[in-house]
Parts: structure tokens; C-alpha cells; sequence
């Protein structure tokens, strides 16, 4: 409301009296539109709220009354007047439930007229203000309502178990996803909930409960469910009260099997990878003491066929620990590949020449069978190379003395693929099954001799599955193993 | 003096105990995986087997000490061992495996004479 120029409507049919009041109120400052009928007057008021409304009772098209009760529906704070030479008490009554603030008899004098309107403009301010708080309210009552939804709706979506409990040991909130991290089925508001958690998390919510101040510091247990079927990480935080006391422990539950089990896996690992570490060091550490013994005595061949056992046991340990970097670099991808196209004739028959001497002490045959025209394929040469390599190196130190080795290549699809065939010593179905896993090494009177880190074929899988190819092996024990390389081609 | 049976499937490891061991006196039957293991004990019986707990799988040595009991045979077992405690395995004297005791690899010949000649001696 504009209080330094607080506008008027005057709904008359005399237009003197229209005119008048007019310049009058002008002159004090009103602003003030007028209407000759009530019809007009109604659609003014559609447009503007006006503070103040004089309502003439009689006029020719509708009742005032009638007026009146149209604006207060319109515009209920506007404050409105009726004016009449025909007073009458019943009208003033009539017209008071309808809503007029008050009620100015005819004909009025300048005096009266402002001062009645002086008084109206103060209700018309009360009515502004009243209006003002109730909207108010109203706003922040839905904006509290909205502001609990979104946080129940919030809290309910979280995947985490949410549980808060009072300084009885009772449940104040909790959300849905707690039951199942919980394992139990129910649970009720008000309900004394601390015998329905695991005994370490318990612990921890008692000694919370019981601390005189908050301490703001968190505590987090670990417990399983089922033996291991779900692994949770329950994080429990104090919930202070104004003074700083205890009011509740709120508690977050945290399912964490995904992790537990990479944990599991990496330990499994890391236990593999020292074992396969300390059994050569341990095996020259015990040739190292026996020689420096001297309560035991031996002679200088012996002494030499110890240093040359040494010697070869470090050379593998040697070769462990590079196949380890090699897989670690794999593994987080830190290989820097050079993608190129590669003729992959050339590169096994590459392979063969560096294995040269190794298939010349075994006397064996190798029969290389390539069609004319192959696809080229796009890899990186040393990875490609390394696959080769372990693969026919396999074949050579898995083979029977004057042996043979078969080599074929073809196009199959969009695959290209390699067949590398040995007549060596092959492997039982068990063996087989764990070909490709690290440390994994077939064991029978054949391997004795044989050397080797376990971890050659695993990382031909590797290389070989980074370039979404596929390797696969056939074999009959006793006869021989073939190892099928499909690799794709880059059309 | 005694006959000990030493089952491992590092050659390299028997070699070094045989030697330790023979320097003593004692004699020595070998065996490197657990089905020739379990063939030299039932045909030799020997004073004290000495054996590795992983062979070509890891708990390989548990099964076989575990078999022998179940067998019958009460001879001392020294059970080699090569993974380090801090690991994961955890164990002690005849806990979880009906073994006398362990010797943690890389061997010192100092501590497998004593530990023989102790089991020996309890025998």
C-alpha cells in the first residue's frame, strides 16, 4: 500500500457528488478513480486493488449491497465504505456482515468524510499486516513440510543403513536400508533397539551413550552377516544437544563386501607372490649356511654344483620379479603401447629364430603353415612378441625330445588365428583348468627339471584379452597340447 | 642315529637338509610330492618325517600330515614352512595340524639339528 498517496474508488451515481469528493480528496493527497454505475465500478476493481472503496447503497443498474459483496470477494482487504441518504439501520447491519468497514450517511460533510476515510486507511493497514503474517506463516509451514519430505525422501534413498537412537538405547529414525544391514526384519520407533546389534557395535554405542559431553569424533566397526555373506561398516557419530550433552548416537551402516572380497583376493595374492619369492631365497640361503658351516663337511664339486643350483635359482627368482613388474604395469595400465600394424608371420618366425638354439637341444621339428595373404593386425609389437614367445617356449620346454611343433595360421572371421601344436608331455583336465591362473605350474615326473615363474601364460591372457581376443588350449596328457590364439582383426 | 624321511618338492631344499642332517649321522629317504611322501614313510618307517606344508598346493603338507595320523602312524613330523606369519597362516605347535613342530624357511642348519634332535629325543 502506498501510504503517502493512498488510492480511492467512488462508486456513485450523482455525478456531483462524484466530482466533488473528487477535487476534495485530491487535494488531500488521494488518488482517486471514480465510477458512475456499479458495473463500471466491478471492473475496476478487477484491475486494481484499491485501499479504500465508497459504495453509493442506490443505484440504477445493480444494489450496492450487491456491489459490496463483488469487491470484498475480489479484493477482501480492500476497505469499503457505503454511502446513503437512506439510512437505515437494517442496511448499516446488512451491510456490515457483508463486509463494509463502516457506513458514511448522506449528505456528509468534507470533515466527516475524510476522517472516516483516515480511520478505514488504519484498518486497511491492520489488514495488510495481518496478511502479511499469515502468508508468512503459511510459507514457512510449507517450506518446514517440503524441507522434512526432501529429507526423508533423501535419507530413504540412501543405500547405507541409517539408524539414530536416543540416550535410551531407542530407536528415534531409522531408514529402510538399515533392516537388511542389520539382518533383522522389524524394527519399531520408540523401540529399545541396542540388543538388536552386533555386540561390537554395540560396545561402541554404549560408551557413546554414556560419555557426559560430545566428543566430536567418530568410531567405525566392521562385522559380517551370515558368516561372510554380507561384510557392513558401521560409522556411529554422536548427536549433541544444545549444551553440548549426549542426545543420541546416529549410525550409519555401510555394506562393504565388494570390498572385503578385493581384500580377500589381494592377500591371497600378495601370500602367493611372497611364498613364490622366499622359495628360491630359501633354497640358496640353505646352500649359503651349508657352505659356511663348518661342522659339515663338503667337497669342492659339491660345493660347486651348489653355487651353479644358486646361481639358476636367482635367475629365476630374477625372471619372477620382471613377470611380477610386468603384470603390476599391466594391471594398472601403465603400459606405454605402441599400436602399429603388425605381420604376425614375421613376428613368429622371428620368435622361432630367437628360439633357435632351445628347439636345436631338443631336436625338435617346427612346421610353420601360413596362407599367402593374412590380415594384418594393429597391437603393440612387444606385447605381441611376449605372447609368442611364452607360447612356443612352452612348446619347447614342454616337448619330448626330437619332437615337433606345429604352427598354423588362418582368418577366421574377424579373427585371426593361431594354432600352436606341441607333441610334448601335455596336461591332465585338473591341470588344464588352471592353466592360465599366476603361479599356477603342472607337477609330474615330466616338470621336474623344467623352470619356469607360473605366471608366462597368465600373462599371454592378459595381453591377449586387452585387445578383446581369446586364447584357448587343447591337450591330451601324455601327447601333447595346443594352444588356439584368436586375436582380432582391425579392418 | 635315525632314519628321517624329508618330503618337499624343492629338490634344492632336500639336498641342503640331507646334507645337514647326513653331517649328523643321521640317514636320509626323500620324497618331492605327497603321494611318494606317503609311499616312503609306509615302507621305511622312519624316526621323524620332516615335511613342507605347501607342496604343489598350498595345505598339501597339512593333508598329508593329517593322513598320516589318520593312518595311524605316530612318528614326529617337523613341519617346514615358508610362508611368514605376518601373512595371513597362523600357527603354532600342533594347532590346526597334528605336527611336533615347524621350521620356518630359508632353513638354518643350527635350528633343524636342534629341532630334530629334540623330537628325536622325546621319542
Amino acid at each position: 500500500m502506498n501510504t503517502e498517496n493512498p488510492t480511492i474508488l467512488i462508486i456513485d451515481d450523482e455525478k456531483g457528488l462524484r466530482e466533488g469528493s473528487k477535487r476534495l480528496l485530491m487535494n488531500e493527497g488521494y488518488i482517486v478513480d471514480t465510477a458512475e454505475n456499479g458495473a463500471t465500478g466491478i471492473l475496476l476493481v478487477k484491475d486494481n486493488e484499491y485501499d479504500l472503496v465508497i459504495i453509493d447503497l442506490k443505484m440504477p443498474d445493480i444494489d450496492g449491497l450487491d456491489v459490496l459483496t463483488e469487491i470484498k470477494r475480489l479484493r477482501p482487504n480492500s476497505v469499503c465504505f457505503i454511502a446513503t441518504a437512506y439510512a437505515s439501520y437494517e442496511t448499516a447491519v446488512e451491510s456490515t456482515r457483508l463486509g463494509a468497514y463502516s457506513y458514511i450517511p448522506k449528505p456528509f460533510t468534507p470533515e466527516e468524510l475524510i476522517f472516516n476515510l483516515e480511520k478505514g486507511l488504519k484498518h486497511r493497514q491492520l489488514l495488510l499486516e495481518a496478511e502479511r503474517l499469515k502468508r508468512e506463516r503459511e510459507e514457512s509451514l510449507l517450506e518446514v513440510a517440503h524441507e522434512k519430505s526432501r529429507l526423508k525422501t533423501i535419507i530413504e534413498s540412501i543405500s547405507s543403513g541409517v539408524l539414530l537412537v536416543n540416550t535410551g538405547g531407542e530407536v528415534v529414525y531409522y531408514n529402510h536400508a538399515t533392516l537388511n544391514k542389520l539382518a533383522i526384519d522389524d524394527l519399531q520407533i520408540g523401540q529399545y533397539s541396542l540388543d538388536k546389534l552386533p555386540d561390537g557395535l554395540t560396545d561402541i554405542v554404549t560408551r557413546m551413550l554414556s560419555e557426559k559431553k560430545t566428543v566430536n569424533k567418530s568410531f567405525t566397526t566392521q562385522y559380517e552377516i551370515n558368516n561372510g555373506d554380507m561384510y557392513i561398516d558401521a560409522t556411529c557419530s554422536p548427536v549433541p544437544q544444545h549444551d553440548g550433552t549426549v542426545a543420541g548416537v546416529v549410525i550409519v551402516l555401510k555394506n562393504i563386501t565388494g570390498f572385503k572380497k578385493i581384500e580377500k583376493i589381494k592377500n591371497q595374492f600378495v601370500s602367493m607372490v611372497a611364498h613364490e619369492l622366499k622359495t628360491p631365497l630359501a633354497a640358496v640361503l640353505g646352500y649359503i649356511r651349508i657352505m659356511q658351516d663348518e661342522s659339515i663337511h663338503i667337497s669342492e664339486s659339491q660345493q660347486d654344483e651348489f653355487l651353479t643350483r644358486s646361481r639358476s635359482r636367482l635367475n629365476s627368482l630374477l625372471d619372477l620379479v620382471n613377470d611380477l613388474l610386468d603384470i603390476s604395469r599391466m594391471e594398472e595400465k601403465k603400459v606405454g603401447r605402441e599400436i602399429e600394424e603388425l605381420d604376425i608371420k614375421e613376428i613368429i618366425r622371428n620368435t622361432i629364430k630367437f628360439l633357435e638354439f632351445e628347439i636345436a637341444k631338443s631336436k625338435l621339428l617346427v612346421n610353420i603353415n601360413f596362407p599367402d595373404q593374412l590380415p594384418v593386425i594393429k597391437a603393440d609389437r612387444n606385447e605381441i612378441i611376449r605372447v609368442f614367445t611364452n607360447i612356443i617356449s612352452n612348446a619347447i620346454k614342454y616337448n619330448k625330445e626330437k619332437g615337433f611343433i606345429d604352427i598354423d595360421c588362418s582368418e577366421n572371421g574377424n579373427y585371426l588365428t593361431i594354432k600352436v601344436s606341441d607333441s610334448g608331455i601335455g596336461m591332465q583336465p585338473e591341470e588344464k583348468e588352471k592353466l592360465f591362473q599366476e603361479f599356477f605350474r603342472a607337477k609330474n615326473k615330466y616338470t621336474r627339471e623344467i623352470t619356469g615363474t607360473g605366471l608366462g601364460l597368465s600373462i599371454v591372457k592378459k595381453i591377449i584379452e586387452s585387445y578383446h581376443g581369446k586364447v584357448e588350449v587343447e591337450s591330451v596328457f601324455e601327447k601333447g597340447s595346443t594352444f588356439i590364439v584368436h586375436l582380432p582383426i582391425n579392418k | 642315529m635315525a632314519l628321517i624321511a624329508i618330503i618337499d618338492d624343492d629338490p634344492d631344499i632336500i639336498e641342503a637338509s640331507s646334507l645337514v642332517l647326513k653331517s649328523k649321522g643321521h640317514d636320509i629317504l626323500s620324497a618331492g610330492n605327497p603321494d611318494d611322501g606317503f609311499k616312503i614313510v609306509e615302507e621305511n618307517n622312519p624316526d621323524l618325517i620332516i615335511l613342507d606344508v605347501m607342496m604343489d598346493e598350498p595345505d598339501d603338507g597339512f593333508f598329508l600330515a593329517q593322513k598320516f595320523r589318520r593312518e595311524g602312524f605316530e612318528t614326529p613330523i617337523l613341519m617346514y614352512t615358508s610362508v611368514s606369519k605376518t601373512i595371513g597362516f597362523e600357527y603354532g605347535a600342533g594347532e590346526m595340524v597334528p605336527v611336533d613342530d615347524f621350521v620356518e624357511k630359508p632353513i638354518s642348519p643350527d635350528q633343524l639339528v636342534e629341532k630334530v634332535n629334540n623330537l628325536l629325543k622325546e621319542k
